[in-house]
């Protein structure tokens, strides 16, 4: 087992899988090949928030992940970049295919087991997944989690940041209309991150160079639903969100059309008949024409009011 | 090179991590002048820009596995193979027509095979292991952008896009392949000439392996490679068709300059080959599953680049080493044999204490004594007889017509005689009979 640093603990619980199966048409085999392994964006993106909140907190990562050895290679890669890194292996290398198709199947006995190898290095203050696995995953894997360390959980988000205190994060997640809600999460926590919004970073070739020569320490799989539960009895601190307005589009009124005959009524209503606008080339303009060329269009066709919307919309709400 | 770019590189520090040779790019050539180096006992570290070897590359699908004798003992046993090529056809053609010399071999069918079908993403990265087995260092997602110099102009390494990215080397073995940017900043390329490259475009299209067995006549493991003349609408290149376990790879070869005047756009040429009636019955029901595109460095042996220089020898397409002599488009196995030979070639230097153009001169000769230099020597005026008017634009119609009036039945009218059918057809294609026995010569002379 790799020194494990000091300060709080922020563990990315990441998927790594072949980003490129192969789909046999007839069959639906999926075929999957150890050297296109790599990090799904929304993987990605758990791994550099967790980075960006261990260096906020001066505290470290630790990376973890349930797979075969074909892992190894981007597990290198996290530990080039600072992390304390564990693979979960299965039994033997010559069932990796059994094990990698065993691992999608029940989330909550693996959350066990993840909650079981991490047991030894302490209790993590925050745990950062991807939202989704691009392997089958249903999301799930992060609720488990929580449940099983006793801590609390906010799922789908877009942005983590850290605040003054060690027991808090701040957290973003999409609504509809472009608006979002903010999530203040007491830590422990489990969160789970769109792959959106963030690169992770690369680590230098020194880095790199001599991260190739180690070996990355294994657990064998045990665990299982329930076995680790934290002992806090209260159970976690609650999630506050932040109030904000749902988006409720203004109603348009349709006058009514004016006609005895059925068939002229549907006509008028659905336009059927009517000349549309045609397709307008408005190009080339630069991005910012663009965008205010399709704004004005969906406010002439009453899709939009005028009202700003998405981010700059989301600073507006009061706390 | 300008003299002025030969500056030493500011910021070199020592403590920049240093090997005896780095290779820069894990395509054929840089896995096996790595593995050269690594089983030679010399540190190496082997940069790739993609995330795996092979993710990258591109090319039409068969390679001649020979060279790999060299390198693994009975490597057929091992090798990630799609099909053993058994059957190979050269087909002559029109919009409408086809002429095809199809040989079967079934000793290309078994122990030590000859050709065989094999995705890149599978065979690259298997090479590339075997020299990371034999110790070399593979880093990926990493650009090697430019070199490093000392204050005496001698190349000692190179920069890549990573933090604290330089890597420190007795010698730079440069493998990154055609269009070598690092062969370019050495001055050891010649301005890069359009008319020495063609541009080859595929798509790799699914189709069940017992369908492919049915149609073109094989047994599971057994694959046809299907060269082509004559459907580029007259833009000088040619067309190939491979098949793998449950695709098919079909593509065309394009001369750069032609293919910019014709204005067309080179998936239109792939979809008439797709559509050309001796084609079509091949892919009934096929789908598409990848399109790629790459450059082919097709000048041969009078494009080449000075191979080495101090500091740096150049294998592989960065030294324009594909062998696209008509018949024959070989690229993988002149990548693998220069590879191995440049590894070799930087351990003597190394054993020697010289890494100076003459201490790497050996590079070259050895490539003179084996097929890598010695066959690009033998074919070097192919790839301008290949690619000229007559036999891009008119041979493959005269020849179509040529059996066409041979076998077509014209009762009650008599059959033309061989002189007068061959005298006739020649003149409906615009071609002297004197012009025919030139070319025959000429043809006898590039590839005797
Ligand atoms: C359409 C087509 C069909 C072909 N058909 C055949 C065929 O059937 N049989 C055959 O034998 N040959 C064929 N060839 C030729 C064959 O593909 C090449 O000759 C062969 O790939 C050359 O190998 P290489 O290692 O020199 O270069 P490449 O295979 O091009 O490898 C170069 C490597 O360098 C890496 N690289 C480049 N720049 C950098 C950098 N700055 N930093 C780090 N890495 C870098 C690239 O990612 C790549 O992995 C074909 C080519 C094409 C395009």
């Amino acid at each position: 087992m790799d020194d494990i640093g000091s300060g709080p603990m922020v563990v990315a619980c990441i998927r790594i899988t072949d980003l490129r199966p192969q789909i046999e048409p007839l069959s639906g085999t999926v075929v999957r090949e150890p050297w296109s392994t790599g990090l799904s964006p929304a993987d990605a993106a758990a791994l550099e928030y967790s980075f960006r909140i261990a260096e906020a907190w001066s505290g470290h990562v630790v990376v973890i992940t349930a797979a075969p050895s074909s892992a190894d290679a981007v597990l290198r890669d996290a530990r080039a970049l600072g992390a304390t890194v564990l693979r979960i292996a299965g039994g033997s290398p010559s069932s990796d295919q059994a094990y990698v198709d065993e691992l999608g199947s029940d989330e909550r006995g693996m959350a066990g087991m993840i909650v079981a190898a991490l047991a030894p290095l302490g209790r993590p203050s925050l745990v950062v997944c991807g939202d989704r696995s691009s392997d089958r995953g249903t999301g799930a894997l992060p609720a488990f989690l929580a449940h099983e360390l006793g801590a609390a959980q906010a799922l789908g988000l877009v942005a983590i940041t850290t605040t003054d205190q060690e027991s808090m994060v701040v957290a973003e997640r999409r609504l509809d209309g472009g608006w979002r809600e903010r999530l203040h999460v007491p830590c422990p926590a489990v969160c789970s991150v769109e792959g959106a919004g963030v690169r992770l970073r690369r680590a230098s070739l020194t880095a790199t160079l001599a991260a190739q020569r180690t070996e990355i320490p294994q657990v064998t799989a045990a665990g299982g639903p329930g076995t680790t539960r934290g002992a806090d009895p209260v159970g976690p601190a609650e999630v506050v969100v932040g109030p904000v307005r749902p988006f409720r589009p203004r109603t348009r009124a349709v006058p009514a059309p004016d006609s005895d005959d059925p068939r002229l009524r549907l006509l008028t209503l659905t336009g059927a008949l009517v000349a549309h606008d045609p397709p307008t080339v408005v190009g080339p303009i630069d991005a910012a024409g663009a965008a205010d060329a399709l704004l004005a269009f969906l406010i002439r066709h009453g899709y939009l009011d005028t009202e700003p919307v998405g981010e700059e919309a989301a600073t507006e709400v009061e706390w | 090179m300008d003299k002025g770019d030969m500056v030493p590189t500011p910021g070199v520090s020592s403590d920049t991590p240093g090997f005896d040779a780095v290779v820069v790019g894990a395509g054929p050539a840089g896995s096996a002048a790595a593995l050269a180096l690594a089983r030679a006992g010399r540190s190496v570290v082997l940069v790739e820009r993609g995330p795996f070897p092979g993710s990258k590359n591109v090319y039409g699908g068969v390679v001649y596995g020979r060279v790999l004798d060299e390198v693994v003992p009975e490597w057929w046993n091992e090798v990630p193979v799609e099909r053993w090529v058994v059957r190979r056809s050269t087909m002559m053609m029109t919009g409408s027509q086809s002429v095809s010399v199809d040989y079967r071999s079934a000793a290309w069918g078994e122990v030590p095979y000859n050709g065989m079908t094999t995705l890149r993403s599978r065979f690259d990265n298997w090479l590339a292991t075997k020299a990371v087995e034999a110790g070399a260092q593979l880093v990926t997602s990493t650009v090697a952008t430019g070199l490093l110099r000392d204050a005496h102009g001698r190349i000692v390494g190179v920069r890549t896009d990573r933090d604290r990215g330089e890597l420190r080397a007795n010698v730079v073995v440069a493998c990154d392949g055609v269009n070598s940017f690092l062969a370019k900043e050495a001055g050891l390329m010649p301005p890069a000439e359009a008319s020495h490259h063609t541009l080859g475009v595929k798509e790799v299209l699914d189709l069940p392996g017992h369908v492919i067995d049915e149609r073109f006549g094989l047994r599971r493991s057994e694959g046809v490679d299907i060269e082509m003349l004559g459907c580029t609408r007259g833009i000088p290149g040619g067309g190939f068709l491979y098949t793998n376990s449950d695709t098919v790879s079909l593509g065309v070869v394009l001369s750069l300059p032609h293919l910019a005047e014709a204005k067309v756009r080179p998936e239109e040429l792939i979809a008439d080959l797709k559509n050309h009636p001796s084609v079509a019955p091949y892919l009934r029901g096929a789908t598409l599953r990848e399109y790629a595109a790459h450059l082919i460095p097709e000048g041969g042996y009078d494009t080449m680049p000075t191979m080495v220089t101090d500091g740096m020898l150049v294998a592989g397409d960065a030294a324009a080493m594909t062998l696209a002599a008509g018949l024959w488009l070989e690229g993988v196995n002149f990548a693998i044999g220069s590879g191995l030979a440049a590894g070799r070639a930087v351990d003597r230097a190394i054993a020697a204490g010289d890494c100076s153009a003459k201490g790497l001169a050996s590079y070259r000769s050895d490539l003179e004594g084996q097929f890598v230099l010695a066959d690009h020597k033998r074919f070097r005026k192919a790839p301008a007889l290949v690619l000229s008017e007559r036999i891009q634009q008119r041979y493959p119609g005269l020849i179509c017509d040529l059996v066409d009036g041979m076998f077509t039945v014209t009762n009650p009218v008599p059959k033309p005689g061989g002189v007068r059918l061959t005298r006739s057809v020649a003149a409906k294609h615009g071609v002297k009979l004197r012009q025919l026995a030139a070319d025959t010569v000429r043809a006898l002379k590039v590839f005797g």
